[in-house]
């Protein structure tokens, strides 16, 4: 059995704007969310890069205790998009509840403000030997902390998958979501990712030379993808949540359809863990169109990964040249606008090309003034621009060597 | 400590840790206030903290098979004391 998925409510919280319209209007006026880093007292003044794609917005989190008491900030953030989205959805405690509703849900590695507080009882000077460990903390900081909060929240049954891939935790959320739904094991799946204000994340990108910090006192001028002045990334908080459902059960129930799931590419580097590879990427680009069944001529606008360090940038396009060739998509890093918002940027990479399919334009990469010479062979999109949008890719890849690629189709 | 100042002491806790506010002496915790066991091991910390000694796995675990309302949690507190190591 092999079904239609498709997308029928996304929700996201992102350093460009919480609601559709405040992320739309970022894109269109080409509006960037990343701002100075804040000093936390440990680590942030030792760290390079001064610069976060941080969460602005001032969101009202108004969850019962019950909900909260094993909720860390990773969890806040995975609870209201998908609260959102069933709202959107007007999904019934039923169906929730039905058993053929799963979720798939990610982040990063749990809460790392969570993990910080149980580390510091190891250096605790106060001399109490009974434990300061919260019973709940672990139910707060594990890897899968926030699937497991949104199935108590919800009363969801079904299955859960909880990806923890870095940077491609929810790109693989949606895929595997995908494949639930398609293969008949589901009939309709909650995926996304989230992760939270952490400046851990930035020191180990810090560390290995990675992060952007050349822009410290113009934070909205970095990341810069595919210009050739970037230096590094930008790391950045947020969530995204996306429901799949069966096709034929969303028409049956009028559902409002913002796109179909039609390809998904997964595969492994199968070497080191950190360099992108360009057989790698041309592979899992390709395997994505084969499951969607289409031809490279088909997709109109890629999503980029571009996460703007120096050679991560350089072969994503050599890998897209290699399989779109000379005429390639129109190709956006949306990372220019957020930053790197690690385990959700799939997620919201994907729900903002959704939201641009929607309303018939594409926007460009922020900070592309000089094109990289070795980043100019495919087809930057040339400035914020009407384009009806039929088929898009969300290329996203991972430390570890993950890659994914998921293609979506305008209905 | 009296009776009367563990009782002020627990209520206190109830408010400020676990939002429940006033709960009738005999109320059942978990039927009547969602009280559920995540919340019993952290009124266990709480009570550690308040008397200032830990308590043993034994007496935690008596705690958890036997407590329901206030008036149960407020005897379990007047017959505790620090066991030898």
């Amino acid at each position: 059995m092999e079904r239609r998925v498709v997308i029928t409510a996304a929700s996201a919280i992102s350093p460009i704007g919480h609601t559709r319209d405040e992320i739309l209007h970022s894109l269109q006026n080409g509006i960037s969310g990343v701002q100075p880093l804040r000093d936390d007292g440990l680590l942030s003044d030792h760290i390079h890069s001064q610069v976060f794609g941080t969460v602005s917005a001032d969101i009202p989190f108004d969850f019962e205790r019950k909900y909260r008491k094993t909720m860390g900030p990773v969890a806040f953030y995975a609870c209201q998009v998908v609260k959102e989205v069933v709202e959107q959805a007007g999904l019934s405690p039923e169906q929730l509840g039905s058993g053929r509703l799963g979720v798939a849900f990610g982040s990063t590695h749990g809460s790392p403000t969570v993990q910080r507080g149980i580390y510091e009882t190891f250096f605790s000077k106060s001399g109490k030997r009974f434990a300061s460990i919260g019973a709940v903390d672990y139910l707060k900081s594990m890897v899968h902390t926030t699937a497991v909060n949104i199935t108590k929240m919800f009363g969801i049954t079904g299955r859960v998958i909880s990806s923890s891939t870095a940077c491609t935790t929810s790109s693989q959320s949606i895929g595997f979501g995908y494949e639930m739904i398609r293969y008949g094991m589901q009939d309709a799946m909650i995926c996304g990712g989230a992760d939270e204000y952490d400046t851990t994340t930035v020191a180990v990108f810090d560390n290995l030379l990675a992060c952007s910090t050349a822009f410290n006192d113009t934070p909205s001028k970095t990341p810069r993808p595919f210009d050739a002045d970037r230096d590094g990334l930008v790391v950045g908080e947020g969530a995204g949540a996306v429901l799949l459902e069966d096709y034929e059960s969303a028409r049956r129930r009028g559902a409002d359809i913002l796109g179909e799931v039609v390809g998904f590419g997964c595969n492994n580097n199968g070497g080191d863990l950190i360099f992108p590879n360009v057989d790698g990427i041309t592979a899992t680009l390709k395997i994505a169109l084969e499951d969607a069944r289409i031809d490279p001529g088909d997709v109109d606008f890629i999503s980029a990964h571009a996460t703007a360090t120096k050679m991560g940038d350089v072969i994503e396009s050599q890998a897209i040249r290699n399989v779109f060739g000379e005429t390639t998509p129109m190709v956006s890093g949306l990372k220019s606008y957020m930053g790197h918002t690690m385990g959700s940027c799939g997620a919201i990479e994907t729900i903002l090309s959704l939201y641009m399919m929607a309303e018939g334009f594409v926007a460009p990469t922020l900070n592309l003034d000089s094109i990289d010479p070795r980043c100019a062979m495919i087809r930057h999109t040339p400035g914020l621009a009407d384009y009806p949008l039929k088929v898009v890719g969300v290329q996203n890849f991972a430390f570890g060597g993950v890659n994914t690629c998921l293609l979506i189709r305008k209905m | 400590m009296t009776r009367d100042e563990i009782r002020d002491r627990v209520l206190t806790i109830f408010a400020e840790e676990f939002e429940i506010v006033d709960p009738g002496l005999d109320d059942d915790l978990r039927e009547a206030h969602g009280f559920d066991s995540i919340d019993a091991i952290e009124l266990l910390r709480e009570i550690e903290d308040m008397l200032g000694f830990e308590l043993s796995q034994e007496q935690k675990k008596r705690a958890m098979d036997n407590i329901r309302t206030l008036n149960q949690i407020l005897d379990y507190i007047a017959g505790l004391a620090p066991e030898p190591a």
